[in-house]
């Protein structure tokens, strides 16, 4: 309170002017800013990307060009300033007090409403940001996955303060699970036999493979959760691993789940649509949980186990419910991404992996909804950004997370409520 | 019937017996202290009570139920609250939220409330925050909801913890050494709220001090824990004058502050 | 499944279990005394290997130029102790930039750096060495010994005579020096050994030290057995090790020995039975059943090791 006080007086650079430059504009002024962006770059952006000399619009805000292309640098910069930086400040900026006005008018009416206007907002402007090319479709939707993904590890990790390894293996059960009920009932396939159902109803029946794959991943869960009511911090670590190590090599022994070559042919069911509101609803209800009471009780489990079962937290119960919960959005994520790839492998699900959605979790914040989305979109974007750079990339990365380590331990955003209100209000 | 009998409790640690043959009868709204040399066994008797340990022989009746080894949020979900001498707060947590945590076993919404918002979580919700706000204010800390317990000085953490134990309207209240570090004013301070709350809530009290002015002031009865021990039981003023009592404590300063 | 099968199972899950025992004890020195896990150590036993595989290619080299001409024994034995000391500083300057720095920090954010520093170490051997393998020059003619009907090359009775020899220095070191019984004093109480004018950097660097250099001779000791190395030989052997120091329990530096083995055992033995490919799951259902009933390892303090946030 005291730093943004002392800061109202005495303005500490240009960071801080330009803050208080856009003080003023709510999250719907910003979302109406990049709707206007992604439009103009539909209606003229390959004209301009011609007329700065680049070949065709830069895939990803010119971060490949500026690692391949030198010589086209300050075409892409040239670009992304004015298809994207300038129209989204402008736009935001100049109709800050139309928007703040539109804000209080969502604001008389239920919160839902003003929910679902800017989320509608948000995949308008995913949807045509991502008709450009086939390559941001893609990275978008990995993109959304490991945000859900990153969150439940968060569940454990933060919210319950637990270190454990047994996300990939969560992962990997719904993955399968999820393949298992689109490819087995759904498609003629050589391992699996005929398609026993019609697959026209992919949006009815996609959900419900996703719900079983989380359910598996939740039931699997509770080789963790059971023990982990006597053993805590460094033991479960390991428990937790040795369960990624069993799940691997349990899918690499199964040879009618294809063994170590994987399972192929999941039907593209995993559209933007589909992923979108998918973890939508995830960050939602995860959302919910955290910040109720008998979320809470997971923070008091972690920060004084002894304390919360004098206050009458059933410990208990609440280790089994945050890993089951956390496990089922891993599986969901799982299946998700399965569908986006069309491909599984056990391979996928080893200690890479873990160490990806590790450094997503530490990275973002611990126990943070807010953490977790700019732990999965950072890593996820710097992963493609540096991609150029190839072997590189595995320097500069670790690096990076190490220096946050260094100052800030527990992650750049951490602990911090995820009021939905307060994002949403307007600003004047 | 009394609230809460202790019936030839013995406990052992390995070989060693902490506790020897410990009984104890409780009246509803009665102050009961525990007083004793450090090592004692004082505290390792709150936590027999309260279920952190399962007692090797004996029993221990609360509201008419056995209770004897049952899991301590179950005996506390029973109305049997506690604070702790070390006092046990949760570093990332707030005040507001430490008080509503307390009311866990009242919440009825379940799963279904937690992870949706139904009107019956956002109703519960708001119940167990008003309540919250209350007990903080009862305590004269509500001032302080939303920081974390670092950012407290001692005597408001420890009001903070209080209202924590009390917020649920418990018919049993362990308070484990509240006055320790405290100074002579805190102390008179402490003395007073535990008073003020007594007469509103009335709880019976089973307190564990050190210092023999706030027994004096505050006990209907006194017991003397030596060695898993009781020596001597009685109303304040007779415990003063034990010539047991005094021999146990022999070289200890009594504090009259 | 005769009494020579046995016996021949049991000479290689010595030798194979020397490897996890060798690691899981710089893992267990760092995870007793400092409290806490350097995920970085997989890979510091793999840079080892490959510091032993450069010296070695540099001396056979300069001894086949005529520069310095030296006997293999001697090519050996020279590997080994400058592979031990580089690779110590090594550890030391992982200590000093990673570790130190979050000493006050919550311990899952320093394994979170120690995690990260490992992939750092991989891609820097990747990025110098190229992504093929390399095979590590043969320096002792491998000859095989017919006992009974068990065969035993020399090259595993060596393994497993320097791993126990190593262990025993340990054991020696830490219970009869000076800076032995400083270690073990901060294995029990973190905070007083500093006021008892112990520097906890001097500790702190003896014990990454100690731990990396007995990674480094495991790590030698592999590329003669075993002479293909790659930059992601580290990674595996890590992650076992780690779960051998924890299973060996904290505090019980020699518990973490026996653990290795016992991994090593229990890899080799199980892949006798049972189909090869089940071997991973088999024997981690194995270490998880023993976690689970003996939560606090075989050998360990039931110590209260919760990753404080």
């Amino acid at each position: 309170m005291l730093h943004n006080e002392s800061a109202a007086i005495h303005p500490r650079g240009t960071l801080d002017l330009i803050r208080r430059f856009f003080a003023n504009v709510p999250l719907l002024g910003w979302l109406a800013g990049a709707l206007a962006a992604v439009v103009l770059e539909q209606a003229i952006g390959t004209s301009l990307a011609h007329a700065l000399g680049l070949p065709r619009i830069p895939v990803l805000f010119g971060f490949l060009i500026f690692l391949k292309q030198p010589a086209l640098i300050p075409g892409a910069l040239g670009y992304v300033l004015l298809s994207n930086i300038l129209p989204i400040c402008i736009i935001a900026k100049v109709g800050a007090p139309l928007f703040n006005f539109l804000c209080r008018v969502l604001f008389k009416m239920p919160l839902l409403v003003t929910a679902v206007v800017h989320l509608a907002l948000l995949y308008a402007i995913f949807h045509i940001w991502t008709d450009v090319n086939a390559y941001r479709l893609i990275m978008l939707k990995l993109m959304l996955i490991s945000i859900l993904l990153t969150l439940s590890l968060n569940v454990i990790n933060g919210y319950m303060g637990e270190f454990s390894c047994s996300h990939p293996g969560f992962m990997a059960l719904g993955a399968y699970s999820a393949s298992l009920f689109t490819v087995g009932l759904f498609v003629n396939d050589q391992l699996f036999g005929q398609a026993i159902l019609v697959s026209d109803y992919a949006v009815v029946f996609f959900p419900l493979g996703l719900i079983f794959a989380g359910l598996v991943s939740a039931f699997g869960a509770l080789i963790i959760a059971i023990p982990s009511f006597k053993t805590r911090g460094d033991y479960l670590a390991i428990i937790s691993l040795a369960f990624t190590f069993m799940v691997k090599s349990l899918l690499e022994n199964l040879e009618f789940l294809g063994g170590p070559r994987g399972l192929s042919g999941q039907p593209d069911w995993s559209s933007l649509p589909m992923v979108f509101i998918i973890v939508v609803l995830g960050v939602w209800i995860i959302n919910n949980f955290v910040t109720s009471t008998m979320g809470k009780a997971l923070n008091a489990v972690r920060d004084d186990e002894i304390a919360a079962e004098a206050m009458t937290v059933n410990t208990r119960k609440t280790k089994i419910i945050a890993f089951m919960f956390a496990a089922f959005w891993a599986g969901v994520a799982g299946g998700l991404f399965a569908h986006v790839l069309r491909f599984v492998n056990p391979s996928t699900f080893g200690l890479q992996k873990l160490a990806e959605v590790l450094a997503m979790v530490y990275f973002g914040g611990l126990n943070s909804v807010y953490g977790s989305i700019v732990g999965a979109v950072s890593i996820s974007l710097l992963g493609e950004a540096l991609r150029p750079l190839e072997i590189l990339k595995w320097i500069i990365i670790p690096l990076l997370l190490i220096l946050v380590m260094i100052f800030r331990p527990r992650g750049l955003i951490s602990f911090k409520e995820f009021n939905i209100e307060k994002l949403l209000k307007p600003r004047s | 019937m009394s609230l809460l009998e202790v019936t030839n409790m013995s406990h052992k640690f390995g070989g060693l017996l902490a506790v020897n043959e410990y009984n104890l009868t409780i009246e509803p709204g009665q102050i009961v202290g525990l007083i004793g040399p450090n090592g004692a066994g004082k505290t390792t008797v709150f936590n027999l009570i309260t279920g952190i340990y399962r007692p090797t022989s004996g029993r221990i009746i609360f509201n008419g139920q056995d209770v004897t080894g049952l899991a301590p949020n179950s005996i506390a979900s029973l109305g049997l609250a506690r604070t702790f001498q070390e006092m046990r707060l949760w570093r990332h947590m707030t005040v507001l939220e430490h008080v509503k945590m307390a009311c866990y076993s009242k919440l009825t919404y379940g799963l279904a409330g937690a992870f949706l918002q139904t009107p019956k979580r956002r109703r519960q919700e708001q119940e167990i925050e008003e309540r919250a706000f209350a007990s903080l204010k009862m305590f004269g800390v509500d001032q302080f909801a939303y920081q974390l317990p670092i950012d407290l000085p001692y005597g408001a953490a420890r009001r903070v913890e209080m209202a924590r134990a009390t917020v649920t309207e418990p018919k049993l209240l362990f308070l484990d050494e509240p006055t320790v570090g405290m100074t002579p004013e805190e102390m008179l301070a402490m003395i007073d709220i535990i008073r003020k709350m007594h007469e509103i809530l009335k709880p019976a009290i089973f307190l564990i001090e050190h210092r023999l002015r706030v027994v004096s002031e505050l006990c209907h009865l006194v017991q003397t824990l030596v060695f898993g021990q009781v020596i001597a039981e009685g109303i304040p003023e007779e415990i003063q004058n034990n010539p047991e009592v005094i021999k146990a404590y022999l070289g200890e300063e009594k504090v009259f502050a | 499944m005769n009494l020579t099968y046995i016996l021949q199972n049991v000479i290689n899950a010595l030798q194979w279990g020397s490897f996890y025992a060798l690691i899981a004890l710089g893992y267990s020195m760092v995870y007793s005394i400092l409290m806490l896990f350097n995920f970085a150590h997989g890979d510091i036993f793999m840079v080892g290997a490959y510091i032993g595989f450069a010296l070695t290619t540099a001396l056979v080299a300069m001894s086949a130029a005529g520069v310095i001409v030296l006997p293999n024994w001697l090519i050996l034995i020279l590997t080994i102790i400058l592979a031990m000391l580089f690779t110590s500083c090594l550890g030391m300057l992982v200590e000093r930039i990673g570790y130190r720095p979050l000493r006050g920090a919550p311990r899952a954010s320093a394994a979170i750096t120690g995690l990260m520093i490992g992939i750092i170490l991989q891609t820097t051997v990747l990025s110098i060495m190229g992504a093929q393998r390399v095979l590590f020059p043969s320096l002792i003619q491998t000859t095989t010994y017919n006992v009974a009907g068990v065969s035993v090359t020399n090259i595993k009775i060596m393994i497993v005579f320097v791993s126990i020899a190593l262990m025993i220095a340990l054991h020696q070191f830490v219970q009869h020096s000076k800076w032995g019984m400083a270690m073990r004093a901060m294995a029990y109480d973190y905070t007083v050994v500093p006021l008892m004018g112990v520097s906890i950097n001097a500790i702190a660097a003896m014990t990454f030290a100690i731990g990396s250099a007995l990674a480094a001779a495991a790590g030698i000791m592999y590329g003669m057995a075993y002479p293909i190395l790659d930059p992601s030989m580290g990674i595996l052997f890590g992650w076992k090790a780690f779960v051998a120091a924890i299973l060996g329990g904290r505090g019980s530096i020699m518990g973490a020995c026996i653990a290795g083995f016992l991994i090593g055992f229990i890899e080799i033995f199980v892949a006798t039975i049972f189909p090869s490919t089940l071997r991973d799951l088999i024997a981690y259902s194995i270490i998880f059943v023993i976690l689970v009933f003996r939560p606090h390892g075989l050998f360990g303090e039931p110590y209260s090791a919760r990753l404080r946030l």
